[in-house]
């Protein structure tokens, strides 16, 4: 029982660890918190269903990450890059503008309807470990997702780019007065990230359903998340979409009647007892 | 300035001049259907006048704004249904709640950055809408279906029928916008808005200079929250029905559209947004297409017409002076 909350809150906590660093990533560099970022994991689920459709979902994990970093860099260009000289806020809300047009288009084309994706062969069914019996494809999706994870803290640890994020994230005019480049950390940063709102995005399809409200949930999860990881606190940010998973997942269980609002009561003690969140986040005025 | 002294008894003139022909004119001249669009456009503006000032003085922004419009409604409905309540009891009742909910969500989000606080009101939101579909409140919410309110007796003199005639109800729109309007703008002028307004230029400052600064931002807040609320109740009175879209998060991004279109600065040009929004909303709603467009404008006025309509029209410098556009650099 235990054990199988466990994992499930794992599962989830993949997908959202994927998408809550990639918005603690671009907030470091930028300050900018992207509202359309829910709407580019969306993005990532629909492409994923049509390119699962066409060439298998071992294909999409591989082209989906691909597209949407290359939508990533339009980002960077057309609309990071033009606005640095505005307030954060109204940065913030070009991406909250950005986010309802790219979620529109993607129903105008694919329909309001929820679209499902099938697991591939390997990954469907399910295998017992210690007498219990669980499904391979959340197996399959914890890897995925403690396995970039630990990818993240490797690249921000020991190479000289994440060093440069770390240092922008941590103090931006000092690391501009030491001669890093932000603008190319950022190109680098925001492609990254949208990359991982693609495979987020892809995995989502045999877990969860494809809908067009999807944006929206998951853009205010991991606003959440954020906000009790400490803003900007890509550790915060990995430890608190764990135990937003937990309690998403054990809330289900113990709660069911008001599961749906079990994140929102933790957001609310956290903000009581730690307004600024449980991670050592840059926090600005 | 040598006629100043005659300047400001024309402009109440005229000020008292427009608000009576608006009161009046419309019901004689316009039909039914003009009518309760620029009903609903003046309850949007409503709402974005409460987003506007929020913006404009504080340098906050609210994505909640659906929460306190469907909530308070919403609550209305239930003291008429559930708690059987007068309709004059039933609108304090949901007045009072909405506005200690505000209270207490205030206390908790506006310590935070302008950011985190733009998250929170966002999240904030989407707990009420969750909340209301609850399974286990469903008796009382409605659920999907919302609820259906009809009273019997008055309010303020009028009855349900008064209240859902377009014509009748402009009256109350018209009179009610004005004074939320008027009371805004008051506010901004006053001590608080000073202070509000130094306290979003630096938040570190006001603090040192001994200034409390958690405080008057509480008040801004639950201020245009009851400008919100307002809004609400009047909607449920005139419609005689609550969704659950009216709590949907598109409810709050139309009034961010509506402010951000009409210009934040001042109160007649957020009012003058919802307007035009809801004759916008006509035109192109039947084709689907109000969202797109809803992002598409929200980009639009940030990048390009940072002042909104009002603003861009005004030359006004002190208008440029308070407004939230412009390339003002805050970090």
């Amino acid at each position: 029982m235990i054990a199988l909350l466990i994992a499930n809150s794992l599962a989830l906590a993949s997908l959202l660890i994927m998408l809550a660093s990639g918005l603690a990533l671009i907030y470091g560099l930028r300050d900018v918190i992207n509202f359309g970022h829910g709407a580019i994991y969306m993005l990532g689920a629909y492409l994923g269903y049509t390119v699962s459709l066409v060439g298998g979902f071992w294909l999409a994990l591989i082209v989906v990450p691909i597209l949407l970093a290359l939508l990533g860099i339009a980002f960077e260009y057309l609309a990071l890059r033009p606005l640095q000289g505005r307030s954060h806020i109204e940065v913030a809300l070009v991406t909250l503008g950005l986010g309802i047009i790219l979620g529109q288009i993607i129903i105008f084309f694919y329909g309001g309807v929820a679209r499902s994706v099938d697991a591939p062969q390997i990954l469907s069914g399910s295998v017992t470990v210690l007498n219990l019996s669980y499904p391979v494809y959340r197996i399959f999706l914890i890897i995925m997702g403690l396995g970039s994870c630990a990818l993240l803290a490797l690249w921000l640890r020991y190479t000289s780019s994440g060093l440069y994020v770390r240092a922008v994230s941590q103090d931006p005019s000092v690391a501009r007065m030491m001669g890093i480049n932000a603008d190319r950390l950022s190109l680098l940063v925001t492609s990254l990230s949208t990359a991982f709102a693609g495979v987020a995005g892809v995995l989502a399809g045999p877990y969860l359903s494809i809908d067009p409200g999807m944006d929206v949930t998951m853009i205010v999860n991991c606003l959440i998340i954020v906000v009790i990881g400490g803003t900007g606190s890509i550790g915060g940010a990995i430890v608190a979409a764990l135990l937003f998973g937990f309690m998403q997942v054990a809330g289900s269980v113990f709660l069911p009647n008001i599961a749906a609002l079990v994140p929102y009561i933790l957001l609310m003690i956290v903000l009581l007892v730690a307004p600024r969140g449980i991670g050592r986040g840059r926090v600005l005025n | 300035m040598g006629g100043s002294s005659l300047r400001v008894p024309l402009t109440l003139v005229a000020v008292a001049i427009v608000f009576v022909v608006g009161a009046v004119a419309p019901t004689r001249f316009a039909g039914d259907f003009v009518l309760r669009l620029a009903n609903e456009g003046l309850l949007l503006g409503m709402l974005a006048l409460s987003v506007a000032f929020l913006m404009n003085q504080a340098g906050l922004v609210a994505l909640g704004a659906a929460s306190i419009y469907g909530g308070s409604g919403l609550l209305f409905a239930i003291a008429m249904n559930d708690w059987n309540l007068t309709p004059v009891w039933a609108l304090c009742a949901a007045f009072l709640i909405i506005v200690v909910y505000a209270t207490v969500l205030g206390a908790l989000i506006v310590r935070t950055n302008p950011l985190a606080f733009m998250m929170l009101t966002l999240a904030a939101g989407e707990m009420i809408s969750h909340a209301v579909m609850l399974e286990a409140l469903r008796d009382y919410t409605g659920g999907a279906d919302g609820l259906v309110v009809s009273f019997k007796g008055t309010v303020f003199g009028m009855e349900a029928a008064d209240f859902a005639s377009p014509a009748r109800f402009w009256v109350v729109m018209w009179v009610a916008a004005w004074l939320s309007g008027l009371a805004l703008w008051a506010v901004g002028r006053s001590r608080l808005g000073a202070i509000l307004r130094a306290v979003r230029e630096n938040e570190e400052r006001m603090r040192f200079s001994g200034f409390d600064t958690y405080l008057p931002r509480l008040i801004a807040y639950v201020l245009v929250n009851i400008v919100a609320a307002v809004a609400g109740l009047l909607h449920v009175l005139n419609a005689g029905f609550v969704s659950p879209e009216s709590l949907g998060i598109s409810v709050s991004t139309n009034s961010l559209v509506a402010a951000l279109m009409g210009g934040i600065a001042g109160s007649v040009g957020p009012l003058l947004g919802g307007v035009i929004f809801s004759f916008a909303q006509d035109e192109f709603g039947a084709r689907g297409l109000t969202q797109l467009l809803t992002g598409i404008a929200i980009v639009v006025f940030i990048v390009v017409f940072p002042r909104g309509v009002v603003g861009g029209l005004s030359s006004m410098a002190w208008l440029r002076k308070l407004g939230f556009g412009g390339r003002r650099e805050t970090s």
